[in-house]
C-alpha cells in the first residue's frame, strides 16, 4: 500500500467543476461559430483536507457544489482543474485504485436493483469491488448486520422501505471494508426515527476507525454528527471549524426572532433595533417584517425591541428565544437562510 | 341536453391533450415517417427474393392464394393496417394506463364528465397519425416501387376505411380498458398487435392458415378491412362486390363498442370495490 | 493475475445479473422468443410459402441456390438475433440502468467499465443461445426445419461474428450513454443493421447504395457462410475470402469499439452524466 496512515483522508486543493450548461450543435461545431453555451462554476476553488478517522460534513444550501465535490473525490466527475489525493492516492492518475478503497453512498435507494433480493444485490456488488470469493460470504453478513437488515436479507428490494433501502445502499458502500466512507444526504427523504437510526451507523463507522465525510442540508445533523464541517455556499467553502467552534464566531449567546406588524418600510425600527443587537437578517413579507437577531442577552434585548417597536410605531406580534445554530452561522456569513 | 353538450366539450378537450402529448416527443414523429417506410420495403424485398425476382410460376402461384401478382400492393396494404393497429394500441392504452399511474385517472373520475368519455377520447388522436402514415405509404409505393393507384379504386379504398373505423376504434377502447386490468401495456401490446399480424392477413394471404385459424380471423373486423382494400385496390372489384363485408363491418363497429363498454364497467366497479382505480 | 481473476469474477457476475434480471421480467421472457416467432419467422415463412409451386420454393431456388425456406428464415432468425443481442442486450441495457440509477453504485467499483460491456456480452450470449435451441426446436416441430450437418462448419463464423458485435456494442454503448432519446435509435439502428446483413433477403436485392454498407458489416459475412454451410446457399464470394475479412472486420471493429467506448466514458465524467436526472 502507497498510502501510509499519516496521509489524510482526503486532500483537495484548488478544486473547480466548471459545468457547460445548454448544447453545442453539430453546425454550429462545423461552421466553427463561436461557443455561447454558458459556463457555470458548481465547485468554484475548494481547499479540503479530512484527517483520518473524523466525520467531516459539507454542510450548504441547494445547488451549493456539495454533490459536485463528492462525485469528484469518487472519480465520477473529472474536474476542470485542481487536485486531489484520497488515501494518499492521486484520483486522475489512480482512479481504480482509489475506487477500491472507498465506499460512497452517493443516490440512495435509486442505486439498487429491486428486482433482486438484499442479498443478490450485495452479492453482485461484492464481486464488482473484487472482494475475495472466500471472504464475500462474511463480508456481506458483516455489512447486512451492521445496518440491521441481516433478517430481512432475502427479501426483494421492491418490498423494502425507503429508509431499509438506504441502509442498504450503506451496506453496499461498505462492502469493499473501505478506509473512507463518504455519503450524499445519507438521512433525505427519511423519517425522523430513521434518520436518528442512520447517524447511529455513521458514528459506529467512525468507532470502527474508518474516516467519514458527508454532506448535509439539515443543520442539526451536522452539529450533531460532525467533528467538523465545512459551511458551503456558491461552490466555495465560507467556513470550515468544529461546529462548537464554528458557533461561537458569531459574537453572541442567544439569537432572538421576531415578528413585527407595521405600515412603513421597516427602516425606523431596525435602526433602532441595531442599536441593542446586530441584526443577522431581515425579511419583509406584507405588513410583518421578521428579524432574526443576535445578542448577549435576550433578557436585556427583548424589553429593548419592545420600546424600539412602539417608538417606531410598530408592534412586535411574535418572540422567540432560541440557541445559537449553525443555521446561523450562515445566515451570518451569507444573508440567507439554509433553506429557502 | 345540456349534459351531453358538456359531455361532448369534456371529450373534444381530452382528445386535444391526448394530441398534445404525443407532440412532446419529436422522435415520434420520426418513427411515424421511418416505419410505414422501411418495414413494408423491406418485406418486398422478401417477396423479390421469395418469388425469384418475379418469375412467372411463383406469381402464379402468389396469385392463386393472394388474389393478385402485385404483392408490393399487397404488402404495403397490409403494413397500411400494420400502422394503424400500431398506433391505436400504442398511444390510448398508454396514455390511459399513465393517467392510471399518475393518479390522474382518479382525479378524471371525480369530474362530472361521463366515465365513457376517459375511454372514448384518447383513442380518436391516433387518426391523423394513421392517416399520415397511409399517405407516406401510397407516396412510397408510387415513387418508390413505380405503383400507381387509379383513382378510382382509391376513393373506394377510402370507403372501406371510414367504414372500418368504426369498428377499429371499438377495437382501440376495448384494448384500452383492458390496459387497465393488466397494468403493462407494451408485452400486451406486442401480443396483441402480433396476433392480429398473423390472424388478419397483414403480411401473407390468409389462405396460408390452417383452417381454425382462418374461422377465428373471420371475427376480426381488420381482416375484412384488409381484404376488401386490396380486392378494391388489385382485383377492380367496386364497393357492389363488397357490400356484406362493409354490413358486417358496422355490425362488429357495434358489438365491440357494447363490449368495449361493458369491459370497462365491470373493471370500473371492481376498481371502486377494490380502491384500486389509482394504483396499479 | 489476481486482477484479472478479480476482474474475470465480475464480468461473470454481471453476466449472471443481467440473466436473472432477465428471467424475473416474465415480460422480457416472453418477448425474447415470441417476439421473433410471431412477427418474424412465422408471417415470413407463410409469405414465402405462398410463392411455392406444388411444395416447393421454386422462385427461393433460384434467389438463392436452395428450396429451404424454413432453414433460410431461420438462419436469418439466429443472425439478427445475434444483432439484436449486441444492440439491446449489450448496449441500450446499460443505457436502462443509467436511466434507472444503478449505473453510478457500478462505476464507484473498481471494475473497469469495459468489464459492464464484456458481462453483458456473456449474459447476452447465453440467453441468445437458449432462445435459438428453443427456436430451431419450434422450427424443426412445426415448421420442417432441416440442415446439412455442414452447419457445424459454420460455427467460426458466427463466434467471429458474435465477437465483432461486442466490438459494435461497445460503440452503441458509447452512443446510447450519451445520447437523449436512445430507445428510437438503438429500434431503427437495429433493424436497418439486421436487414443490411442480409437476414431477411439476400444483399444483392439491396438498393445500391446500401451495398457499400451491406459489405462493411462483419455480420453479412457470417449469415452468408452460416447459409451456405447449412442449407447449401451460393454465396457472395469464395468463403476464404468471406473468412478473411470477417476476421479483418472483426480485427477492426473490437479495438475501434473499445476505444470510443473509454472516449464517451471520459466525456461522461466531464458533463457529470453518470447518473442522469
Ligand atoms: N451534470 C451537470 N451538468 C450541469 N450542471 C450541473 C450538473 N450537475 C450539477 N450541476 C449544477 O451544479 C450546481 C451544484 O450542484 P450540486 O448537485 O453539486 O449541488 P448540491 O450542493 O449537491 O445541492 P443539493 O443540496 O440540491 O443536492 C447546481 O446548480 C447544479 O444545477
Ligand atoms: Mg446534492
Amino acid at each position: 500500500m502507497t498510502a501510509t496512515a499519516a496521509e489524510p483522508a482526503v486532500d483537495a486543493r484548488g478544486l473547480v467543476k466548471v459545468f457547460e450548461r445548454g448544447r453545442r450543435t453539430f453546425w454550429q461545431r462545423l461552421r466553427g461559430e463561436p461557443d455561447r453555451r454558458e459556463r457555470f462554476h458548481a465547485v468554484d476553488g475548494i481547499d479540503l483536507r479530512v484527517e483520518r478517522g473524523e466525520i467531516f460534513g459539507l454542510l450548504g444550501p441547494n445547488g451549493a457544489g456539495k454533490t459536485t465535490t463528492m462525485k469528484m473525490l469518487a472519480t465520477l466527475l473529472i474536474p476542470t482543474s485542481g487536485t486531489i489525493s484520497v488515501l494518499g492516492i492521486d484520483v486522475l492518475a489512480r482512479p481504480r485504485d482509489v475506487r477500491a478503497r472507498l465506499g460512497a453512498m452517493l443516490s440512495g435507494e435509486r442505486s439498487l436493483y429491486w428486482k433482486l433480493t438484499a442479498r443478490e444485490n450485495l452479492e453482485y456488488f461484492a464481486a464488482l469491488y473484487h472482494v475475495p470469493p472466500r471472504q464475500t460470504r462474511a463480508r456481506i453478513d458483516d455489512a447486512l448486520t451492521s445496518v440491521k437488515l441481516l433478517d430481512r436479507a432475502d427479501d426483494y428490494v421492491e418490498r423494502y422501505s425507503t429508509g431499509m433501502r438506504q441502509r442498504l445502499a450503506l451496506a453496499r458502500a461498505l462492502l469493499p471494508d473501505p478506509p473512507l466512507v463518504i455519503l450524499d444526504e445519507p438521512t433525505v427523504g427519511l423519517d425522523p426515527q430513521a434518520a436518528r437510526d442512520l447517524r447511529a451507523r455513521v458514528r459506529e463507522l467512525r468507532s470502527q476507525g474508518r474516516t467519514v465525510l458527508l454532506t448535509t442540508h439539515y443543520m442539526e445533523e451536522a452539529d450533531q454528527l460532525c467533528d467538523r464541517v465545512a459551511i458551503i455556499d456558491h461552490g466555495r467553502i465560507v467556513a470550515l471549524d468544529t461546529p462548537g467552534a464554528l458557533k461561537r464566531t458569531i459574537r453572541a449567546e442567544e439569537v432572538v426572532r421576531l415578528e413585527i406588524g407595521l405600515a412603513d418600510d421597516g427602516a425606523a425600527v431596525l435602526e433602532r433595533l441595531g442599536r441593542s443587537a446586530t441584526v443577522a437578517r431581515s425579511e419583509r413579507h406584507n405588513g410583518t417584517l421578521a428579524v432574526t437577531a443576535h445578542c448577549a442577552s435576550a433578557r436585556d434585548f427583548v424589553p429593548a425591541a419592545f420600546d424600539a417597536a412602539r417608538s417606531a410605531g410598530a408592534t412586535i406580534q411574535h418572540v422567540e428565544v432560541v440557541p445559537v445554530t449553525l443555521e446561523d452561522v450562515f445566515i451570518s456569513l451569507t444573508g440567507r437562510a439554509l433553506r429557502e | 341536453m345540456s349534459l351531453l353538450a358538456a359531455d361532448a366539450r369534456a371529450f373534444v378537450a381530452a382528445a386535444r391533450k391526448e394530441l398534445r402529448m404525443w407532440r412532446r416527443y419529436p422522435l415520434f414523429i420520426l418513427g411515424l415517417l421511418f416505419w410505414p417506410i422501411v418495414l413494408p420495403a423491406t418485406w418486398v424485398l422478401m417477396g423479390q427474393a421469395y418469388s425469384g425476382g418475379g418469375d412467372a410460376r411463383a406469381l402464379a402461384a402468389f396469385a392463386e392464394r393472394a388474389g393478385t401478382t402485385e404483392f408490393a400492393g399487397f404488402v404495403f396494404v397490409g403494413y397500411a393496417m400494420y400502422m394503424w393497429l400500431s398506433n391505436l394500441l400504442w398511444g390510448p392504452g398508454t396514455a390511459l394506463r399513465q393517467e392510471q399511474i399518475r393518479g390522474s385517472l382518479e382525479a378524471v373520475f371525480l369530474t362530472p364528465t361521463s366515465r365513457l368519455v376517459a375511454l372514448f377520447a384518447p383513442p380518436i388522436s391516433h387518426l391523423p397519425f394513421s392517416l399520415l402514415n397511409f399517405v407516406t405509404m401510397g407516396l412510397t409505393l408510387w415513387l418508390v416501387f413505380g405503383i400507381v393507384l387509379p383513382l378510382g379504386p382509391v376513393l373506394e379504398a377510402m370507403v372501406v376505411i371510414a367504414i372500418g373505423i368504426p369498428s377499429m376504434y371499438a377495437i382501440g377502447s376495448l384494448f384500452a380498458a383492458s390496459v387497465l386490468r393488466f397494468g403493462e401495456t407494451g408485452p400486451i401490446v406486442q401480443l396483441v398487435r402480433g396476433t392480429f399480424v398473423l390472424a388478419c392477413g397483414i403480411t401473407f394471404p390468409l389462405v396460408m392458415l390452417p383452417g381454425w385459424a382462418q374461422a377465428g380471423a373471420a371475427l376480426l373486423p381488420p381482416t375484412y378491412i384488409v381484404a376488401d382494400i386490396r380486392t378494391v385496390l388489385f382485383r377492380g372489384v367496386g364497393l357492389g362486390g363488397i357490400a356484406i363485408d362493409l354490413v358486417l363491418l358496422l355490425a362488429f363497429a357495434g358489438l365491440i363498442t357494447l363490449l368495449a363498454v361493458w369491459v370497462f364497467r365491470i373493471l370500473e366497479t371492481s376498481a371502486r370495490r377494490r380502491g384500486t382505480l389509482g394504483s396499479y | 493475475m489476481g486482477e484479472l481473476l478479480a476482474e474475470l469474477r465480475a464480468g461473470l457476475a454481471i453476466a449472471r445479473k443481467h440473466v436473472v434480471t432477465m428471467t424475473r421480467y416474465r415480460v422480457a421472457m416472453i418477448s425474447m422468443i415470441f417476439i421473433p416467432l410471431y412477427q418474424g419467422v412465422i408471417p415470413a415463412f407463410l409469405f414465402g410459402a405462398a410463392f411455392a409451386v406444388g411444395g416447393r420454393s421454386l422462385g427461393l431456388a433460384s434467389s438463392i441456390g436452395t428450396d429451404n425456406l424454413a432453414g433460410f428464415i431461420f438462419l436469418g432468425g439466429v443472425v439478427s438475433g445475434m444483432i439484436a443481442t449486441a444492440f439491446w442486450g449489450m448496449a441500450m441495457s446499460l443505457r436502462n440502468e443509467q436511466d434507472a440509477g444503478t449505473l453510478e453504485p457500478s462505476w464507484l467499483t473498481p471494475s473497469t467499465h469495459e468489464t459492464f460491456v464484456i458481462g453483458r456480452a456473456i449474459g447476452g450470449s447465453v440467453l441468445f443461445l437458449l432462445t435459438q435451441i428453443a427456436l430451431f426446436a419450434i422450427g424443426m416441430l412445426f415448421f420442417g426445419l432441416r440442415f446439412d450437418i455442414g452447419i457445424l462448419r459454420a460455427i467460426p463464423a458466427v463466434l467471429l461474428a458474435l465477437l465483432s458485435m461486442v466490438g459494435v456494442a461497445y460503440v452503441l454503448a458509447a452512443l446510447v450513454l450519451l445520447l437523449k432519446e436512445a430507445n428510437f435509435f438503438i429500434d431503427a439502428t437495429n433493424y436497418l443493421f439486421s436487414i443490411a446483413s442480409g437476414t431477411a433477403f439476400p444483399v444483392t436485392l439491396l438498393p445500391g447504395v446500401f451495398q457499400p454498407v451491406a459489405l462493411a458489416l462483419p455480420t453479412t459475412y457470417a449469415m452468408d457462410l452460416l447459409r451456405h454451410d447449412a442449407i447449401g446457399t451460393r454465396t457472395l464470394f469464395d468463403p476464404v475470402v468471406e473468412y478473411v475479412v470477417l476476421i479483418a472486420l472483426t480485427a477492426i471493429a473490437y479495438p475501434l469499439g473499445r476505444w470510443v467506448f473509454a472516449r464517451a466514458d471520459h466525456v461522461m465524467r466531464v458533463r457529470g452524466t453518470v447518473a442522469q436526472y
